[in-house]
């Protein structure tokens, strides 16, 4: 008896499951670096997706766009996070070139792990122009910031990064 | 000059979820891209013995397992109806501690096609009737106890039965 739902196209969503969800899955879980968030993201991701179906213009439902989505949702992710980094100061100025820890090499499963301890406008930031690959414009209309606040942002990201990233060395 | 972290760059790779909860947020889409979703009711009945009752609902009642995520919750379909299976415990306590038992008067009523024979063959698989069959509004009607002793009631409408018909075609 008929009990089983097969995907038609009146369930683009669910026609695209199938194939999207390791990608999206796989976006997240390397970038929050937790099994348990990056599985609400991904069902946020989809039930957006659910969403933006049904209104009147839809947008053309592709893995792309799903990735699109599931980039807000970590943004908006780590802004509701808040502060991860116990008691750690963004600093200005004043660390550039000196004593540079990845001019010979960079580790980046090291990188990744400093990442981790960073505030989380400064790891999204890092992530979306580093790990994603993104141009600073694109970057900044995530962060809903300006390109110029944006770029500073970066500056101060990289040498929290940097210090961070020595602080591991060290032990 | 290049930025030594474009070494971080981190191409998406297709990382498998887990299997259970791919297939519970599969299930959630599914609900609200179906247009037909909403239109049953779901009931649930409380049981003792969670195995016994998804026996008897499946192979007595013709009943199709939807879901049975742990040893207190079972999910079953019969058409429209939805049904669910429940043992009593701490998350289904009232703001006093009183837990919910299974029994009591109220009960699903299915519509069987031949009231006399779905009988006989009921009480040929050992099941348990609380009642003879009785005539009812439009219906002839039997009540039949399931393993945690909650009543389900079959019927057989007559000529003078009402249901409101659903608008069908597109």
């Amino acid at each position: 008896m008929s009990g089983r739902h097969e995907p038609t196209p009146d369930d683009p969503v669910v026609a695209i499951y199938r194939r999207a969800l390791p990608q999206v899955y796989g976006y997240l879980l390397p970038r929050c670096g937790s099994a348990a968030v990056a599985e609400d993201l991904s069902a946020e991701t989809f039930m957006a997706a659910v969403a933006a179906n049904s209104r009147e213009d839809p947008p053309e439902l592709s893995v792309a766009w799903l990735i699109g989505v599931a980039r807000h949702k970590l943004v908006d992710h780590w802004r509701r996070v808040g502060r991860e980094a116990r008691g750690f100061a963004v600093s200005g100025a004043g660390d550039d070139g000196v004593d540079d820890p990845w001019a010979d090499h960079l580790d980046a499963e090291a990188a990744y792990a400093a990442l981790a301890r960073l505030s989380p406008y400064q790891r999204a930031a890092l992530t979306l122009r580093y790990l994603d690959g993104l141009p600073v414009g694109e970057v900044a209309s995530f962060l809903g910031r300006s390109v110029h606040a944006t770029e500073t942002l970066l500056v101060r990201a990289k040498a929290a990064l940097r210090r961070v990233y020595q602080e591991g060395e060290g032990s | 000059m290049s930025d030594p972290l474009d070494h971080l760059r981190l191409p998406v790779i297709p990382i498998e979820p887990r299997p259970d909860f791919a297939a519970a947020l599969l299930r959630r889409i599914q609900q609200l891209e179906d247009p037909a979703a909403g239109r049953g009711a779901t009931v649930r009945y409380f049981v003792d013995d969670l195995d016994a009752a998804v026996d008897y609902y499946r192979e007595v009642l013709g009943f199709e397992q939807e879901l049975r995520p742990s040893p207190v919750f079972a999910m079953l379909y019969r058409g429209d109806l939805r049904l669910l299976l429940s043992v009593p415990g701490e998350p289904h306590a009232m703001p006093d501690g009183t837990l919910p038992e299974p029994g009591g008067w109220n009960r699903i009523s299915l519509n069987v096609p031949d009231l006399d024979a779905t009988v006989a063959d009921l009480r040929g698989r050992g099941a348990r009737f609380r009642n003879e069959i009785t005539v009812g509004v439009g219906v002839r009607q039997v009540l039949v106890l399931d393993p945690a002793g909650n009543l389900v009631e079959l019927f057989e409408p007559l000529a003078a039965y009402h249901e409101r018909q659903r608008p069908t075609g597109p």
